[in-house]
């Protein structure tokens, strides 16, 4: 796996790269729908009124709550509609409180489960990543040691980690993360160093130490160039798989039931008890919403695996 | 002279994302029994590609548009030119694996059998996780199942006084096979003689071991059900359909039938100089150096008695020593197998050692063909010459190399492919491909310099 | 170096991690300081001198004057003893009682699954590389992408509402119908837990008694968490087989079978699809960690009573014997089911055994 030199060559490849991601249509269809959660996330975020929402950071605003009190408490979820295309849920928080329209709250939830999830991957992975790398790197007893820690991360499956993490320090959304961050960078650091350990094998590293260069200039100019690209698909591809995580953690009930935030998992929770029931919608629409993120990231992981892949460009 | 394979006007192109790289064209080639032909060029001039494809081994983005291959009266290529025309530009690979699963099914019967290849790689051509002896001895079982039966039943059934009188044969007879199949077919039992003579030929053990190894061929452990079912094996020539599918049968016939193939592939490793046999066949490939690999392979190839061998590269992924082994090697087995062999090589210098005519390829032609003598002493097409020359040798004070490059496959020039680094190039070079023009008895010639006025 | 070699040394390699297990279920524990230790061994109603003397005692019981290192030795002491404190569940009882009733129902169910999984994703997998592109390919390639992506709650979900709304072929919660419990004898009921004996297991513990009823029901709760453990895992499973026998069946060693006259069933099946496989099996092992957090989600889902379900019920209730127990368990299970794997990998690859 060569990286280019000379700006043309570079260009070039950068041509080529593009052609074959472009050629991968439902990648293509991927980065499509993914910019597409960036955007309403955005949207959502700096203009919620343009998209129609009042209450932006929660999943029902006090204001809502008391303007609607009479004809709300209590009341059961409504079926999806033409005035409410998701339907309606409950808000548990305060004693199943109802005509709390999906869509909306889902909008709302958009911007919040993207920054969790980029918050979550790009930390836990910098972290994991770091200390792969310098254990690959270093080798001997760094590498002993530092593999050792990430053994006995790897020895609890991470749900359990992150529920007990959270036990520790307490179940809020930031706890949340960090529990997850916790949970997250073994596997960075394993990955991270078994690259290193196979580009550091590769005959044009021990080229470059046999002609004299210091090691920290073959860290940067040999080693990164060849350990950052898959990394930094397997980051892509972790933005999505998070997302399932950590709303599996709200699921379960992670967040308290009073947390009055809108997060994908969350929703789904506050739908949980009604469903059998019946009221499929509370969690079917959360449910796809994650599932369409999750799809989207995924076939664009693939097409990035398209182009970093010598043998698959051909 | 009857020729084992022929070769007509074939032409391969390769559709990949990076354009469509015209690998063979218009390749004609004859390969005459009992001769070893030798393939020589660059890297990139379609020598390997020819290989597969008389082999239908192509991937599935490589189009067969033109041509043919003929092999014991047959078509090889026929299924696949068939599509390539059909498709013209809008060829598929996709489509392709279709046709090529019937190309497989087709060819099952003559590869292996008939035609056999060895691999440029030895290193990654065996199975890593199955076992040496297994991957010989599969080669047996796939298409002469028989065969190991009738070994098995014959060492079973052939009494002491039968053995004694085979080996008074062989050593009245001097290892003379003809006197030794007339005794074995007299006596029904056919499939020792593979083994007596086996032993009779080793160049590794003693007179007096070998006698005693012929005397106690007939020591076999006595397995009734073993006995009754390759018994019903042997008759029909092949496994019938109720051992393949009742799965009792299934694992006793390929049990037995294995344990055989294990033996006959110790027997081949021996005959091809690897050391310790029987420690080999259950050993795994990552325990082997690249020689031993080569001759595993070699072995695969030749278990069946095939009418052509054809290997790639040989003597290309090994170090020297190894080259010399694996060249004796071929020398060796050329004279005890009754086989016509096409060897690859980049390297005339090793074609010059086993070959007896030698065919130079460029950019996917053949442009010289003449026996090996001649294409070094007097070689006619000016690429041939200047390959010859760059040849470093003790008395050379200069490397000469080849000025340019070979083209870009993708778009080949016109006329004669080599034109532009030709030295003697003129006007009809560039718009007119080269006739294959004879030169004397032997020789073959693909360049308007030698057109008759 | 042998098979046997392999599986000592990875025995040994074991310990660190058990040793670093332990620690971390020990940093849990005292985690939220002496008094949330404590808190459960406290008896509520004391107050003033009597509740200090009884706060006096147990800090004496439980060593929580000494050093950190010292409680750490004999916390050991005392699990290795068995005696793992105590859990809030089902009204409170002794943690390592706990486990042996709930373990047994995620066995259960990560096991079932797993076999299963394997059972399909085999041919599927295979089948789906060798007739690359092909309808079924695409379909399957589609399904498994679409699982892969699906968070397992929502498989979970979906399989309820569909066999237990929609359908309402399968009961969607608990282990049993309430009425069958009353037909299962006295003497298997626990602090008012059903514990069937001798394996613990409903089904299994019925089937051998003869309650044929009771062994059916049961059987058909463990039905749908079991079915979406196996949806989420054979997507994971099928893709990387399918890659894998695609990468497979590119390789120099395929094109010598065809070349030796072998037809694509068995170049399929006996050559490539055993290459395959390794890193399938691979795979599979960093999977498991899925498979059980996976199982944390159903078991809430469906309410069944395993050791995900009794995570859950820690973490809502701050049961400290609880989340200790079951990190603990869970640690160990993982641990032996990555050795598990490991050998299983050693079995396949004869390049690791020598």
């Amino acid at each position: 796996m060569a990286v280019a030199f000379g700006s043309k060559a570079r260009f070039d490849d950068l041509r080529l790269s593009a052609r074959v991601f472009l050629a991968n249509k439902s990648a293509v269809a991927g980065l499509v729908i993914f910019l597409g959660f960036l955007i309403v996330g955005l949207l959502v975020t700096l203009t919620p009124g343009l998209m129609g929402i009042q209450d932006p950071g929660v999943f029902v605003s006090n204001a809502f709550i008391n303007a609607n009190v009479a004809n709300c408490s209590g009341a059961w979820p409504e079926p999806p509609s033409a005035a409410h295309w998701f339907g309606t849920t409950e808000y548990q928080g305060a004693g199943g409180f109802g005509c709390i329209d999906l869509f909306n709250l889902i909008l709302k939830a958009i911007p919040v489960d993207l920054a969790l999830s980029f918050f979550i991957v790009l930390i836990g992975a910098g972290i994991g990543t770091v200390i792969g790398i310098l254990a690959g790197y270093m080798g001997r007893y760094v590498d002993e040691g530092l593999m050792r820690l990430t053994d006995i991360f790897f020895g609890i499956p991470f749900l359990v980690l992150a529920i007990a993490v959270g036990f520790v320090i307490g179940r809020t959304l930031l706890n949340m993360a960090v529990a997850l961050m916790i949970v997250w960078w073994p596997l960075y650091a394993r990955y991270g160093r078994s690259l290193t350990l196979s580009t550091k094998e590769m005959a044009f590293v021990e080229s470059a130490t046999a002609a004299g260069s210091g090691r920290w200039k073959i860290l940067f100019k040999h080693i990164l160039p060849n350990v950052l690209p898959p990394i930094f698909i397997q980051i892509s591809l972790d933005v999505g798989t998070v997302v399932g995580i950590f709303s599996a953690l709200a699921f379960i009930g992670f967040l308290p039931t009073d947390a009055n935030l809108p997060e994908l998992g969350y929703i789904t929770n506050q739908g949980l008890t009604l469903a059998p029931l019946g009221y499929w919608w509370t969690v079917v629409f959360p449910g796809a919403t994650i599932t369409l993120f999750a799809l989207a990231v995924n076939l664009m992981g693939d097409g990035f695996r398209d182009v970093i892949d010598p043998r698959r460009r051909s | 002279m009857a020729a084992a394979l022929q070769v007509r006007d074939l032409q391969v192109h390769f559709h990949t994302r990076r354009g469509v790289f015209r690998a063979l064209n218009g390749v004609n080639l004859v390969l005459r029994e009992g001769e070893v032909l030798g393939i020589a060029g660059e890297s990139g001039c379609g020598k390997s590609t020819l290989g597969l494809t008389v082999m239908s081994l192509l991937p599935r983005n490589a189009a067969v548009p033109g041509g043919q291959v003929i092999y014991d009266e047959r078509n090889l290529v026929n299924l696949q030119v068939d599509y390539a025309k059909s498709a013209g530009d809008r060829f598929l690979p996709k489509r392709n694996e279709h046709v090529l699963k019937r190309v497989n099914k087709a060819m099952a019967s003559i590869r292996g059998v008939g035609l056999s290849m060895v691999f440029q790689e030895p290193m990654t051509s065996l199975n890593p996780v199955l076992t040496i002896g297994f991957q010989i001895a599969e080669a047996v079982y796939l298409h002469n199942p028989a065969l190991l039966a009738k070994r098995r039943l014959a060492r079973e059934a052939a009494t002491p006084q039968d053995l004694r009188e085979i080996l008074r044969l062989l050593e009245e007879n001097e290892g003379d096979e003809a006197p030794i199949r007339a005794y074995v077919a007299a006596k029904s039992l056919e499939g020792l003689e593979e083994q007596a003579l086996f032993v009779w030929r080793r160049p590794d053990i003693h007179r007096a071991r070998k006698e005693k190894a012929i005397l106690t061929l007939g020591e076999v452990e006595p397995r009734r059900f073993e006995r009754s079912i390759l018994g019903v094996v042997a008759r029909a020539g092949s496994i019938p359909p109720q051992f393949r599918w009742i799965p009792i049968f299934r694992k006793v016939v390929r049990h037995a039938l294995f344990r055989e193939g294990y033996r006959k592939a110790e027997e081949l490793l021996t005959s091809l100089g690897v050391p310790n046999a029987d420690r080999v066949v259950r050993m795994y490939p990552h325990e082997l150096s690249g020689g031993m690999r080569q001759r595993v392979v070699i072995a695969i190839a030749l278990a069946n008695n095939p009418s052509v061998v054809i290997m790639d590269e040989p003597t290309s992924a090994v170090d020297v020593t190894v080259q010399a082994q694996i060249l004796e090697l071929i020398r060796q087995i050329r004279n005890t197998i009754h086989a016509s062999f096409i060897v690859i090589s980049h390297d005339l210098s090793v074609l010059a050692e086993v070959c007896d005519r030698i065919a130079i390829m460029y950019a996917g032609r053949i442009v010289e063909i003449a026996p090996v003598g001649d294409t070094l002493t007097h070689p006619l097409h000016p690429y041939t010459q200047l390959l010859v020359s760059a040849i470093p040798t003790l008395d050379r004070k200069e490397i000469v190399g080849i000025r340019g490059e070979i083209p870009d496959m993708r778009d080949p020039p016109s006329g004669c492919a080599f034109h532009p680094r030709c030295p003697f190039a003129f006007g009809k070079c560039a718009t007119h491909v080269p006739i294959d023009i004879p030169q004397g008895k032997e020789q073959l010639v693909a360049c308007w310099l030698y057109e008759a006025k | 170096m042998k098979l046997w070699v392999y599986v000592v040394r990875r025995l040994i390699l074991l310990i660190p991690t058990l040793i670093g297990l332990t620690f971390i279920v020990f940093g849990l524990l005292h985690a939220g300081g002496t008094t949330e230790f404590i808190k459960d061994y406290l008896n509520p109603r004391l107050t003033g001198p009597a509740r200090q003397a009884a706060i006096s005692d147990l800090i004496i019981r439980f060593h929580l004057n000494e050093p950190l290192f010292v409680q750490y030795f004999y916390w050991i002491r005392a699990v290795l003893g068995g005696d793992l404190g105590y859990t809030a569940v089902q009204g409170g009882v002794p943690v390592s009682t706990a486990l042996t009733w709930f373990l047994p129902n995620t066995l259960v169910l990560t096991v079932f699954a797993s076999a299963l999984t394997w059972i399909l994703a085999i041919p599927i997998g295979v089948f789906s590389a060798v007739r690359r592109d092909s309808v079924i390919d695409q379909g399957v390639r589609v399904a498994t992408f679409t699982l892969y992506s699906m968070p397992i709650f929502l498989i979970g979900y979906g399989l309820l509402v569909l066999f237990g709304v929609t359908w309402r072929v399968l009961p969607i919660e608990g282990m049993l119908n309430e009425q069958l419990y009353t037909d299962l004898p006295s003497s298997w009921f626990d602090h008012s837990f059903a514990v069937s004996s001798p394996t613990h297991i409903l089904m299994f513990d019925a089937f051998i008694h003869g309650y044929w009823g009771v062994a059916w029901d049961a059987f058909l709760h463990v039905v749908a968490p079991t079915l979406t453990l196996t949806l989420a895992l054979l997507a994971g499973i099928v893709r990387i087989l399918r890659a894998s026998m695609l990468e497979v069946l590119d390789q120099d060693y395929i094109r010598l079978a065809r070349a030796k006259g072998a037809p694509e069933r068995v170049v399929n099946n006996l050559h490539a699809r055993r290459n395959a496989l390794l890193p399938t099996v691979t795979t599979f092992g960093y999977l498991v960690a899925s498979l059980l957090g996976g199982a944390v989600v159903v078991e809430d889902i469906f309410t069944f009573k395993g050791i995900g379900w009794w995570t859950t019920q820690a973490l809502l209730m701050t049961d400290v014997g609880g989340i200790m127990g079951t990190t603990l368990i869970f640690g160990l299970v993982l641990v032996l089911a990555n050795l598990a794997v490991d050998i299983l990998y050693g079995l396949l690859d004869p390049r690791i055994r020598y």
